[in-house]
């Protein structure tokens, strides 16, 4: 039953950063391959605030997703000059970086031994020690995420960000402020990201480097692409198909190590297969 | 002040030898952007694999250099003519925009690295043997290695160099650079170029990952700095231009070295994209970009 809520909580987790992947990819057009940092940002934000200068739970959560955001709106600047691929090569670059900081920085995140000891958080002195009520925990984020997500690419402002998408120059045209757009479209998925970070860490209870590799990021954009760009139900789908069915590869009984690795081979194939043969994933609208 | 200039003349010549390699994966890397027009980030994990066929070739086998070196390049040019042909070549059928190649070449160097991580394991493996006695050049300390590696790498750029300028195939090859519908126009078979440029692209990143692994251990992890390494001289050099490659890749070398003198060698992939985001952001090239429409 623990091995339920652990795929669960998981796959809660990763359905938090393919949406906040999908606002910047899908319906933004920004080709982020560097999502993990900012996933790993905020995990170090959570570890450090909690175990360092004990900061209590639900500040915690909002700190590690507000400091996420503002190196969302840093890497957000050099990214407004930028097209789309080199975008995604810049993106790549500040995966790669964040990661040798994570484990370099010795003095602030201990190198590759990672930060240890993150407690689970407790909400008004009530300690989320066992399983299912971090469950319930992670599902209220989730929803709530979903729900605040939604209703911004359901806004004007995300037609105007589908619109950056679709054509650059007809949005400038049409008075659209693209500059300012993309800015919040980084910052907000920053935003989430670190707050799935943090969710994770507190979960884990280490916040180690191997965990935000870039290998990470590319996890996440093939859960985008498979449950579909441009479709929030999508994401949510792509997430909890692409968290649990390699966890079924535990059962066949193949040893951990070559089942990490077959699983790694699944999600490249499935990568490249829905590329060419269902460009829009399971449930999007957008294909080229 | 004696140890100071030995010290410089050292690095300098550290730089060299590691810009060389830079310059010969960013050779291969700049091409097939030239040519093909998408970011293959499958380029890190070529280089990888190229590496470990080496060590199989050598190590496993006990061939000789030259014999193992060639049979890794061409069977790594022959997987990778086959890769081409079952996923990016149907994707340039379907006129798919750069981001979905760029986006199966990242599924494919997963593949890769996680089938050589399966073969071989995460753990390093040894190419190099031994602690070489080293040679004293002007000062500077050279091991026989670091000859081989400045001399292969010289031979290799001279040998492309004089490929594209001088034969049928080069001269397609730089007409489908230049402008893919008028090659197409005079009777060039873009596939034939691509094909054969995915060749070369292999090759080069299959030398650069011999090189390394003479100087360095090898892991399956090898592929994403390489990647990151070749990029930034690219972009250094204005993606696409081949001298710009040669160049950016010794700039590299000797900003990484130099940087590293000064704080600690773990930050190397720190520098290397510092010097990306400088030129990306605020000139765009040495040798002028090609900007697309």
């Amino acid at each position: 039953m623990n091995f339920v809520y652990h795929v669960l909580i998981m796959s809660g987790i990763y359905m938090i950063l393919c949406l906040s992947l999908n606002v910047m990819v899908g319906y933004g057009g920004l080709f982020n391959i560097g999502h993990a940092a900012f996933y790993g940002i905020g995990a170090y934000v959570a570890a450090i605030l909690t175990v360092k200068m004990s900061v209590s739970f639900p500040l915690d959560l909002l700190l590690s997703g507000v400091i996420t955001g503002v190196f969302g709106v840093i890497v957000g600047f050099p990214a407004l000059r930028l097209k789309g691929d080199y975008l995604a090569l810049c993106t790549f670059g500040f995966g790669v970086v964040m990661h040798t900081i994570f484990n370099n920085w010795v003095a602030v995140t201990h190198g590759p031994q990672g930060i240890v000891g993150v407690p689970r958080p407790s909400i008004f002195s009530l300690p989320l020690n066992s399983l299912p009520s971090y469950l319930l925990l992670v599902a209220i984020v989730v929803s709530i995420c979903f729900f605040i997500l939604a209703r911004v690419v359901d806004s004007p402002f995300g037609k105007s960000l589908m619109a950056i998408r679709e054509d650059q120059m007809a949005a400038v045209a049409a008075g659209k402020n693209i500059a300012q757009i993309k800015i919040i479209v980084f910052c907000v998925g920053a935003f989430f990201a670190g707050i799935a970070g943090n969710l994770y860490v507190h979960y884990i209870s280490i916040a180690d480097p191997s965990a935000f590799a870039t290998d990470e990021s590319f996890l996440v954009f093939t859960m985008v692409v498979f449950g579909g760009m441009a479709s929030m139900r999508g994401s949510v789908l792509g997430a909890f198909v692409l968290v649990i069915f390699p966890e079924l590869l535990r059962f066949i009984g193949i040893p951990s190590f070559y089942a990490a690795q077959i699983r790694r081979m699944l999600f490249g194939f499935l990568l490249v297969l829905v590329i060419l043969k269902r460009p829009q994933g399971l449930l999007g609208k957008y294909r080229f | 002040m004696r140890v100071k200039t030995m010290m410089f003349i050292q690095l300098i010549a550290n730089s060299l030898i590691a810009g060389s390699i830079y310059s010969l994966s960013a050779l291969g890397f700049t091409l097939i952007y030239g040519t093909m027009r998408f970011f293959n980030m499958s380029y890190g994990v070529t280089f990888m694999a190229g590496a470990y066929l080496f060590y199989i070739f050598k190590n496993l086998l006990n061939f000789p250099f030259p014999l193992a070196l060639g049979l890794s390049m061409a069977t790594l040019s022959f997987l990778m003519v086959l890769l081409d042909h079952f996923s990016f070549r149907r994707l340039r059928r379907l006129h798919a925009p750069s981001w979905a190649i760029v986006m199966a070449s990242i599924g494919v160097a997963v593949i890769i690295e996680a089938f050589i991580t399966t073969l071989f394991g995460s753990d390093v493996r040894m190419v190099r043997t031994g602690i070489q006695q080293g040679y004293k050049i002007a000062g500077a300390t050279i091991t026989p290695t670091q000859l081989i590696i400045l001399c292969v790498s010289i031979v290799f750029v001279w040998g492309i160099w004089l490929f594209l300028k001088m034969t049928r195939m080069g001269k397609a090859i730089r007409a489908t650079a230049n402008d893919p519908h008028m090659a197409t126009v005079i009777g060039i078979d873009t596939e034939e170029v691509f094909k054969f440029v995915i060749i070369l692209g292999s090759c080069l990143a299959c030398v650069s990952g011999v090189l390394v692994s003479l100087e360095t251990d090898i892991e399956p992890s090898l592929g994403q700095p390489a990647l990151l390494k070749a990029i930034v001289a690219s972009i250094i050099g204005g993606i696409g231009n081949i001298r710009g490659a040669l160049w950016g890749g010794i700039l590299l070398g000797f900003v990484e070295n130099f940087g590293i003198w000064k704080i600690s060698a773990g930050w190397k992939d720190g520098i290397a994209l510092a010097l990306l985001l400088l030129f990306i952001l605020m000139k765009p090239s040495l040798f002028g970009i090609e900007e697309e429409t």
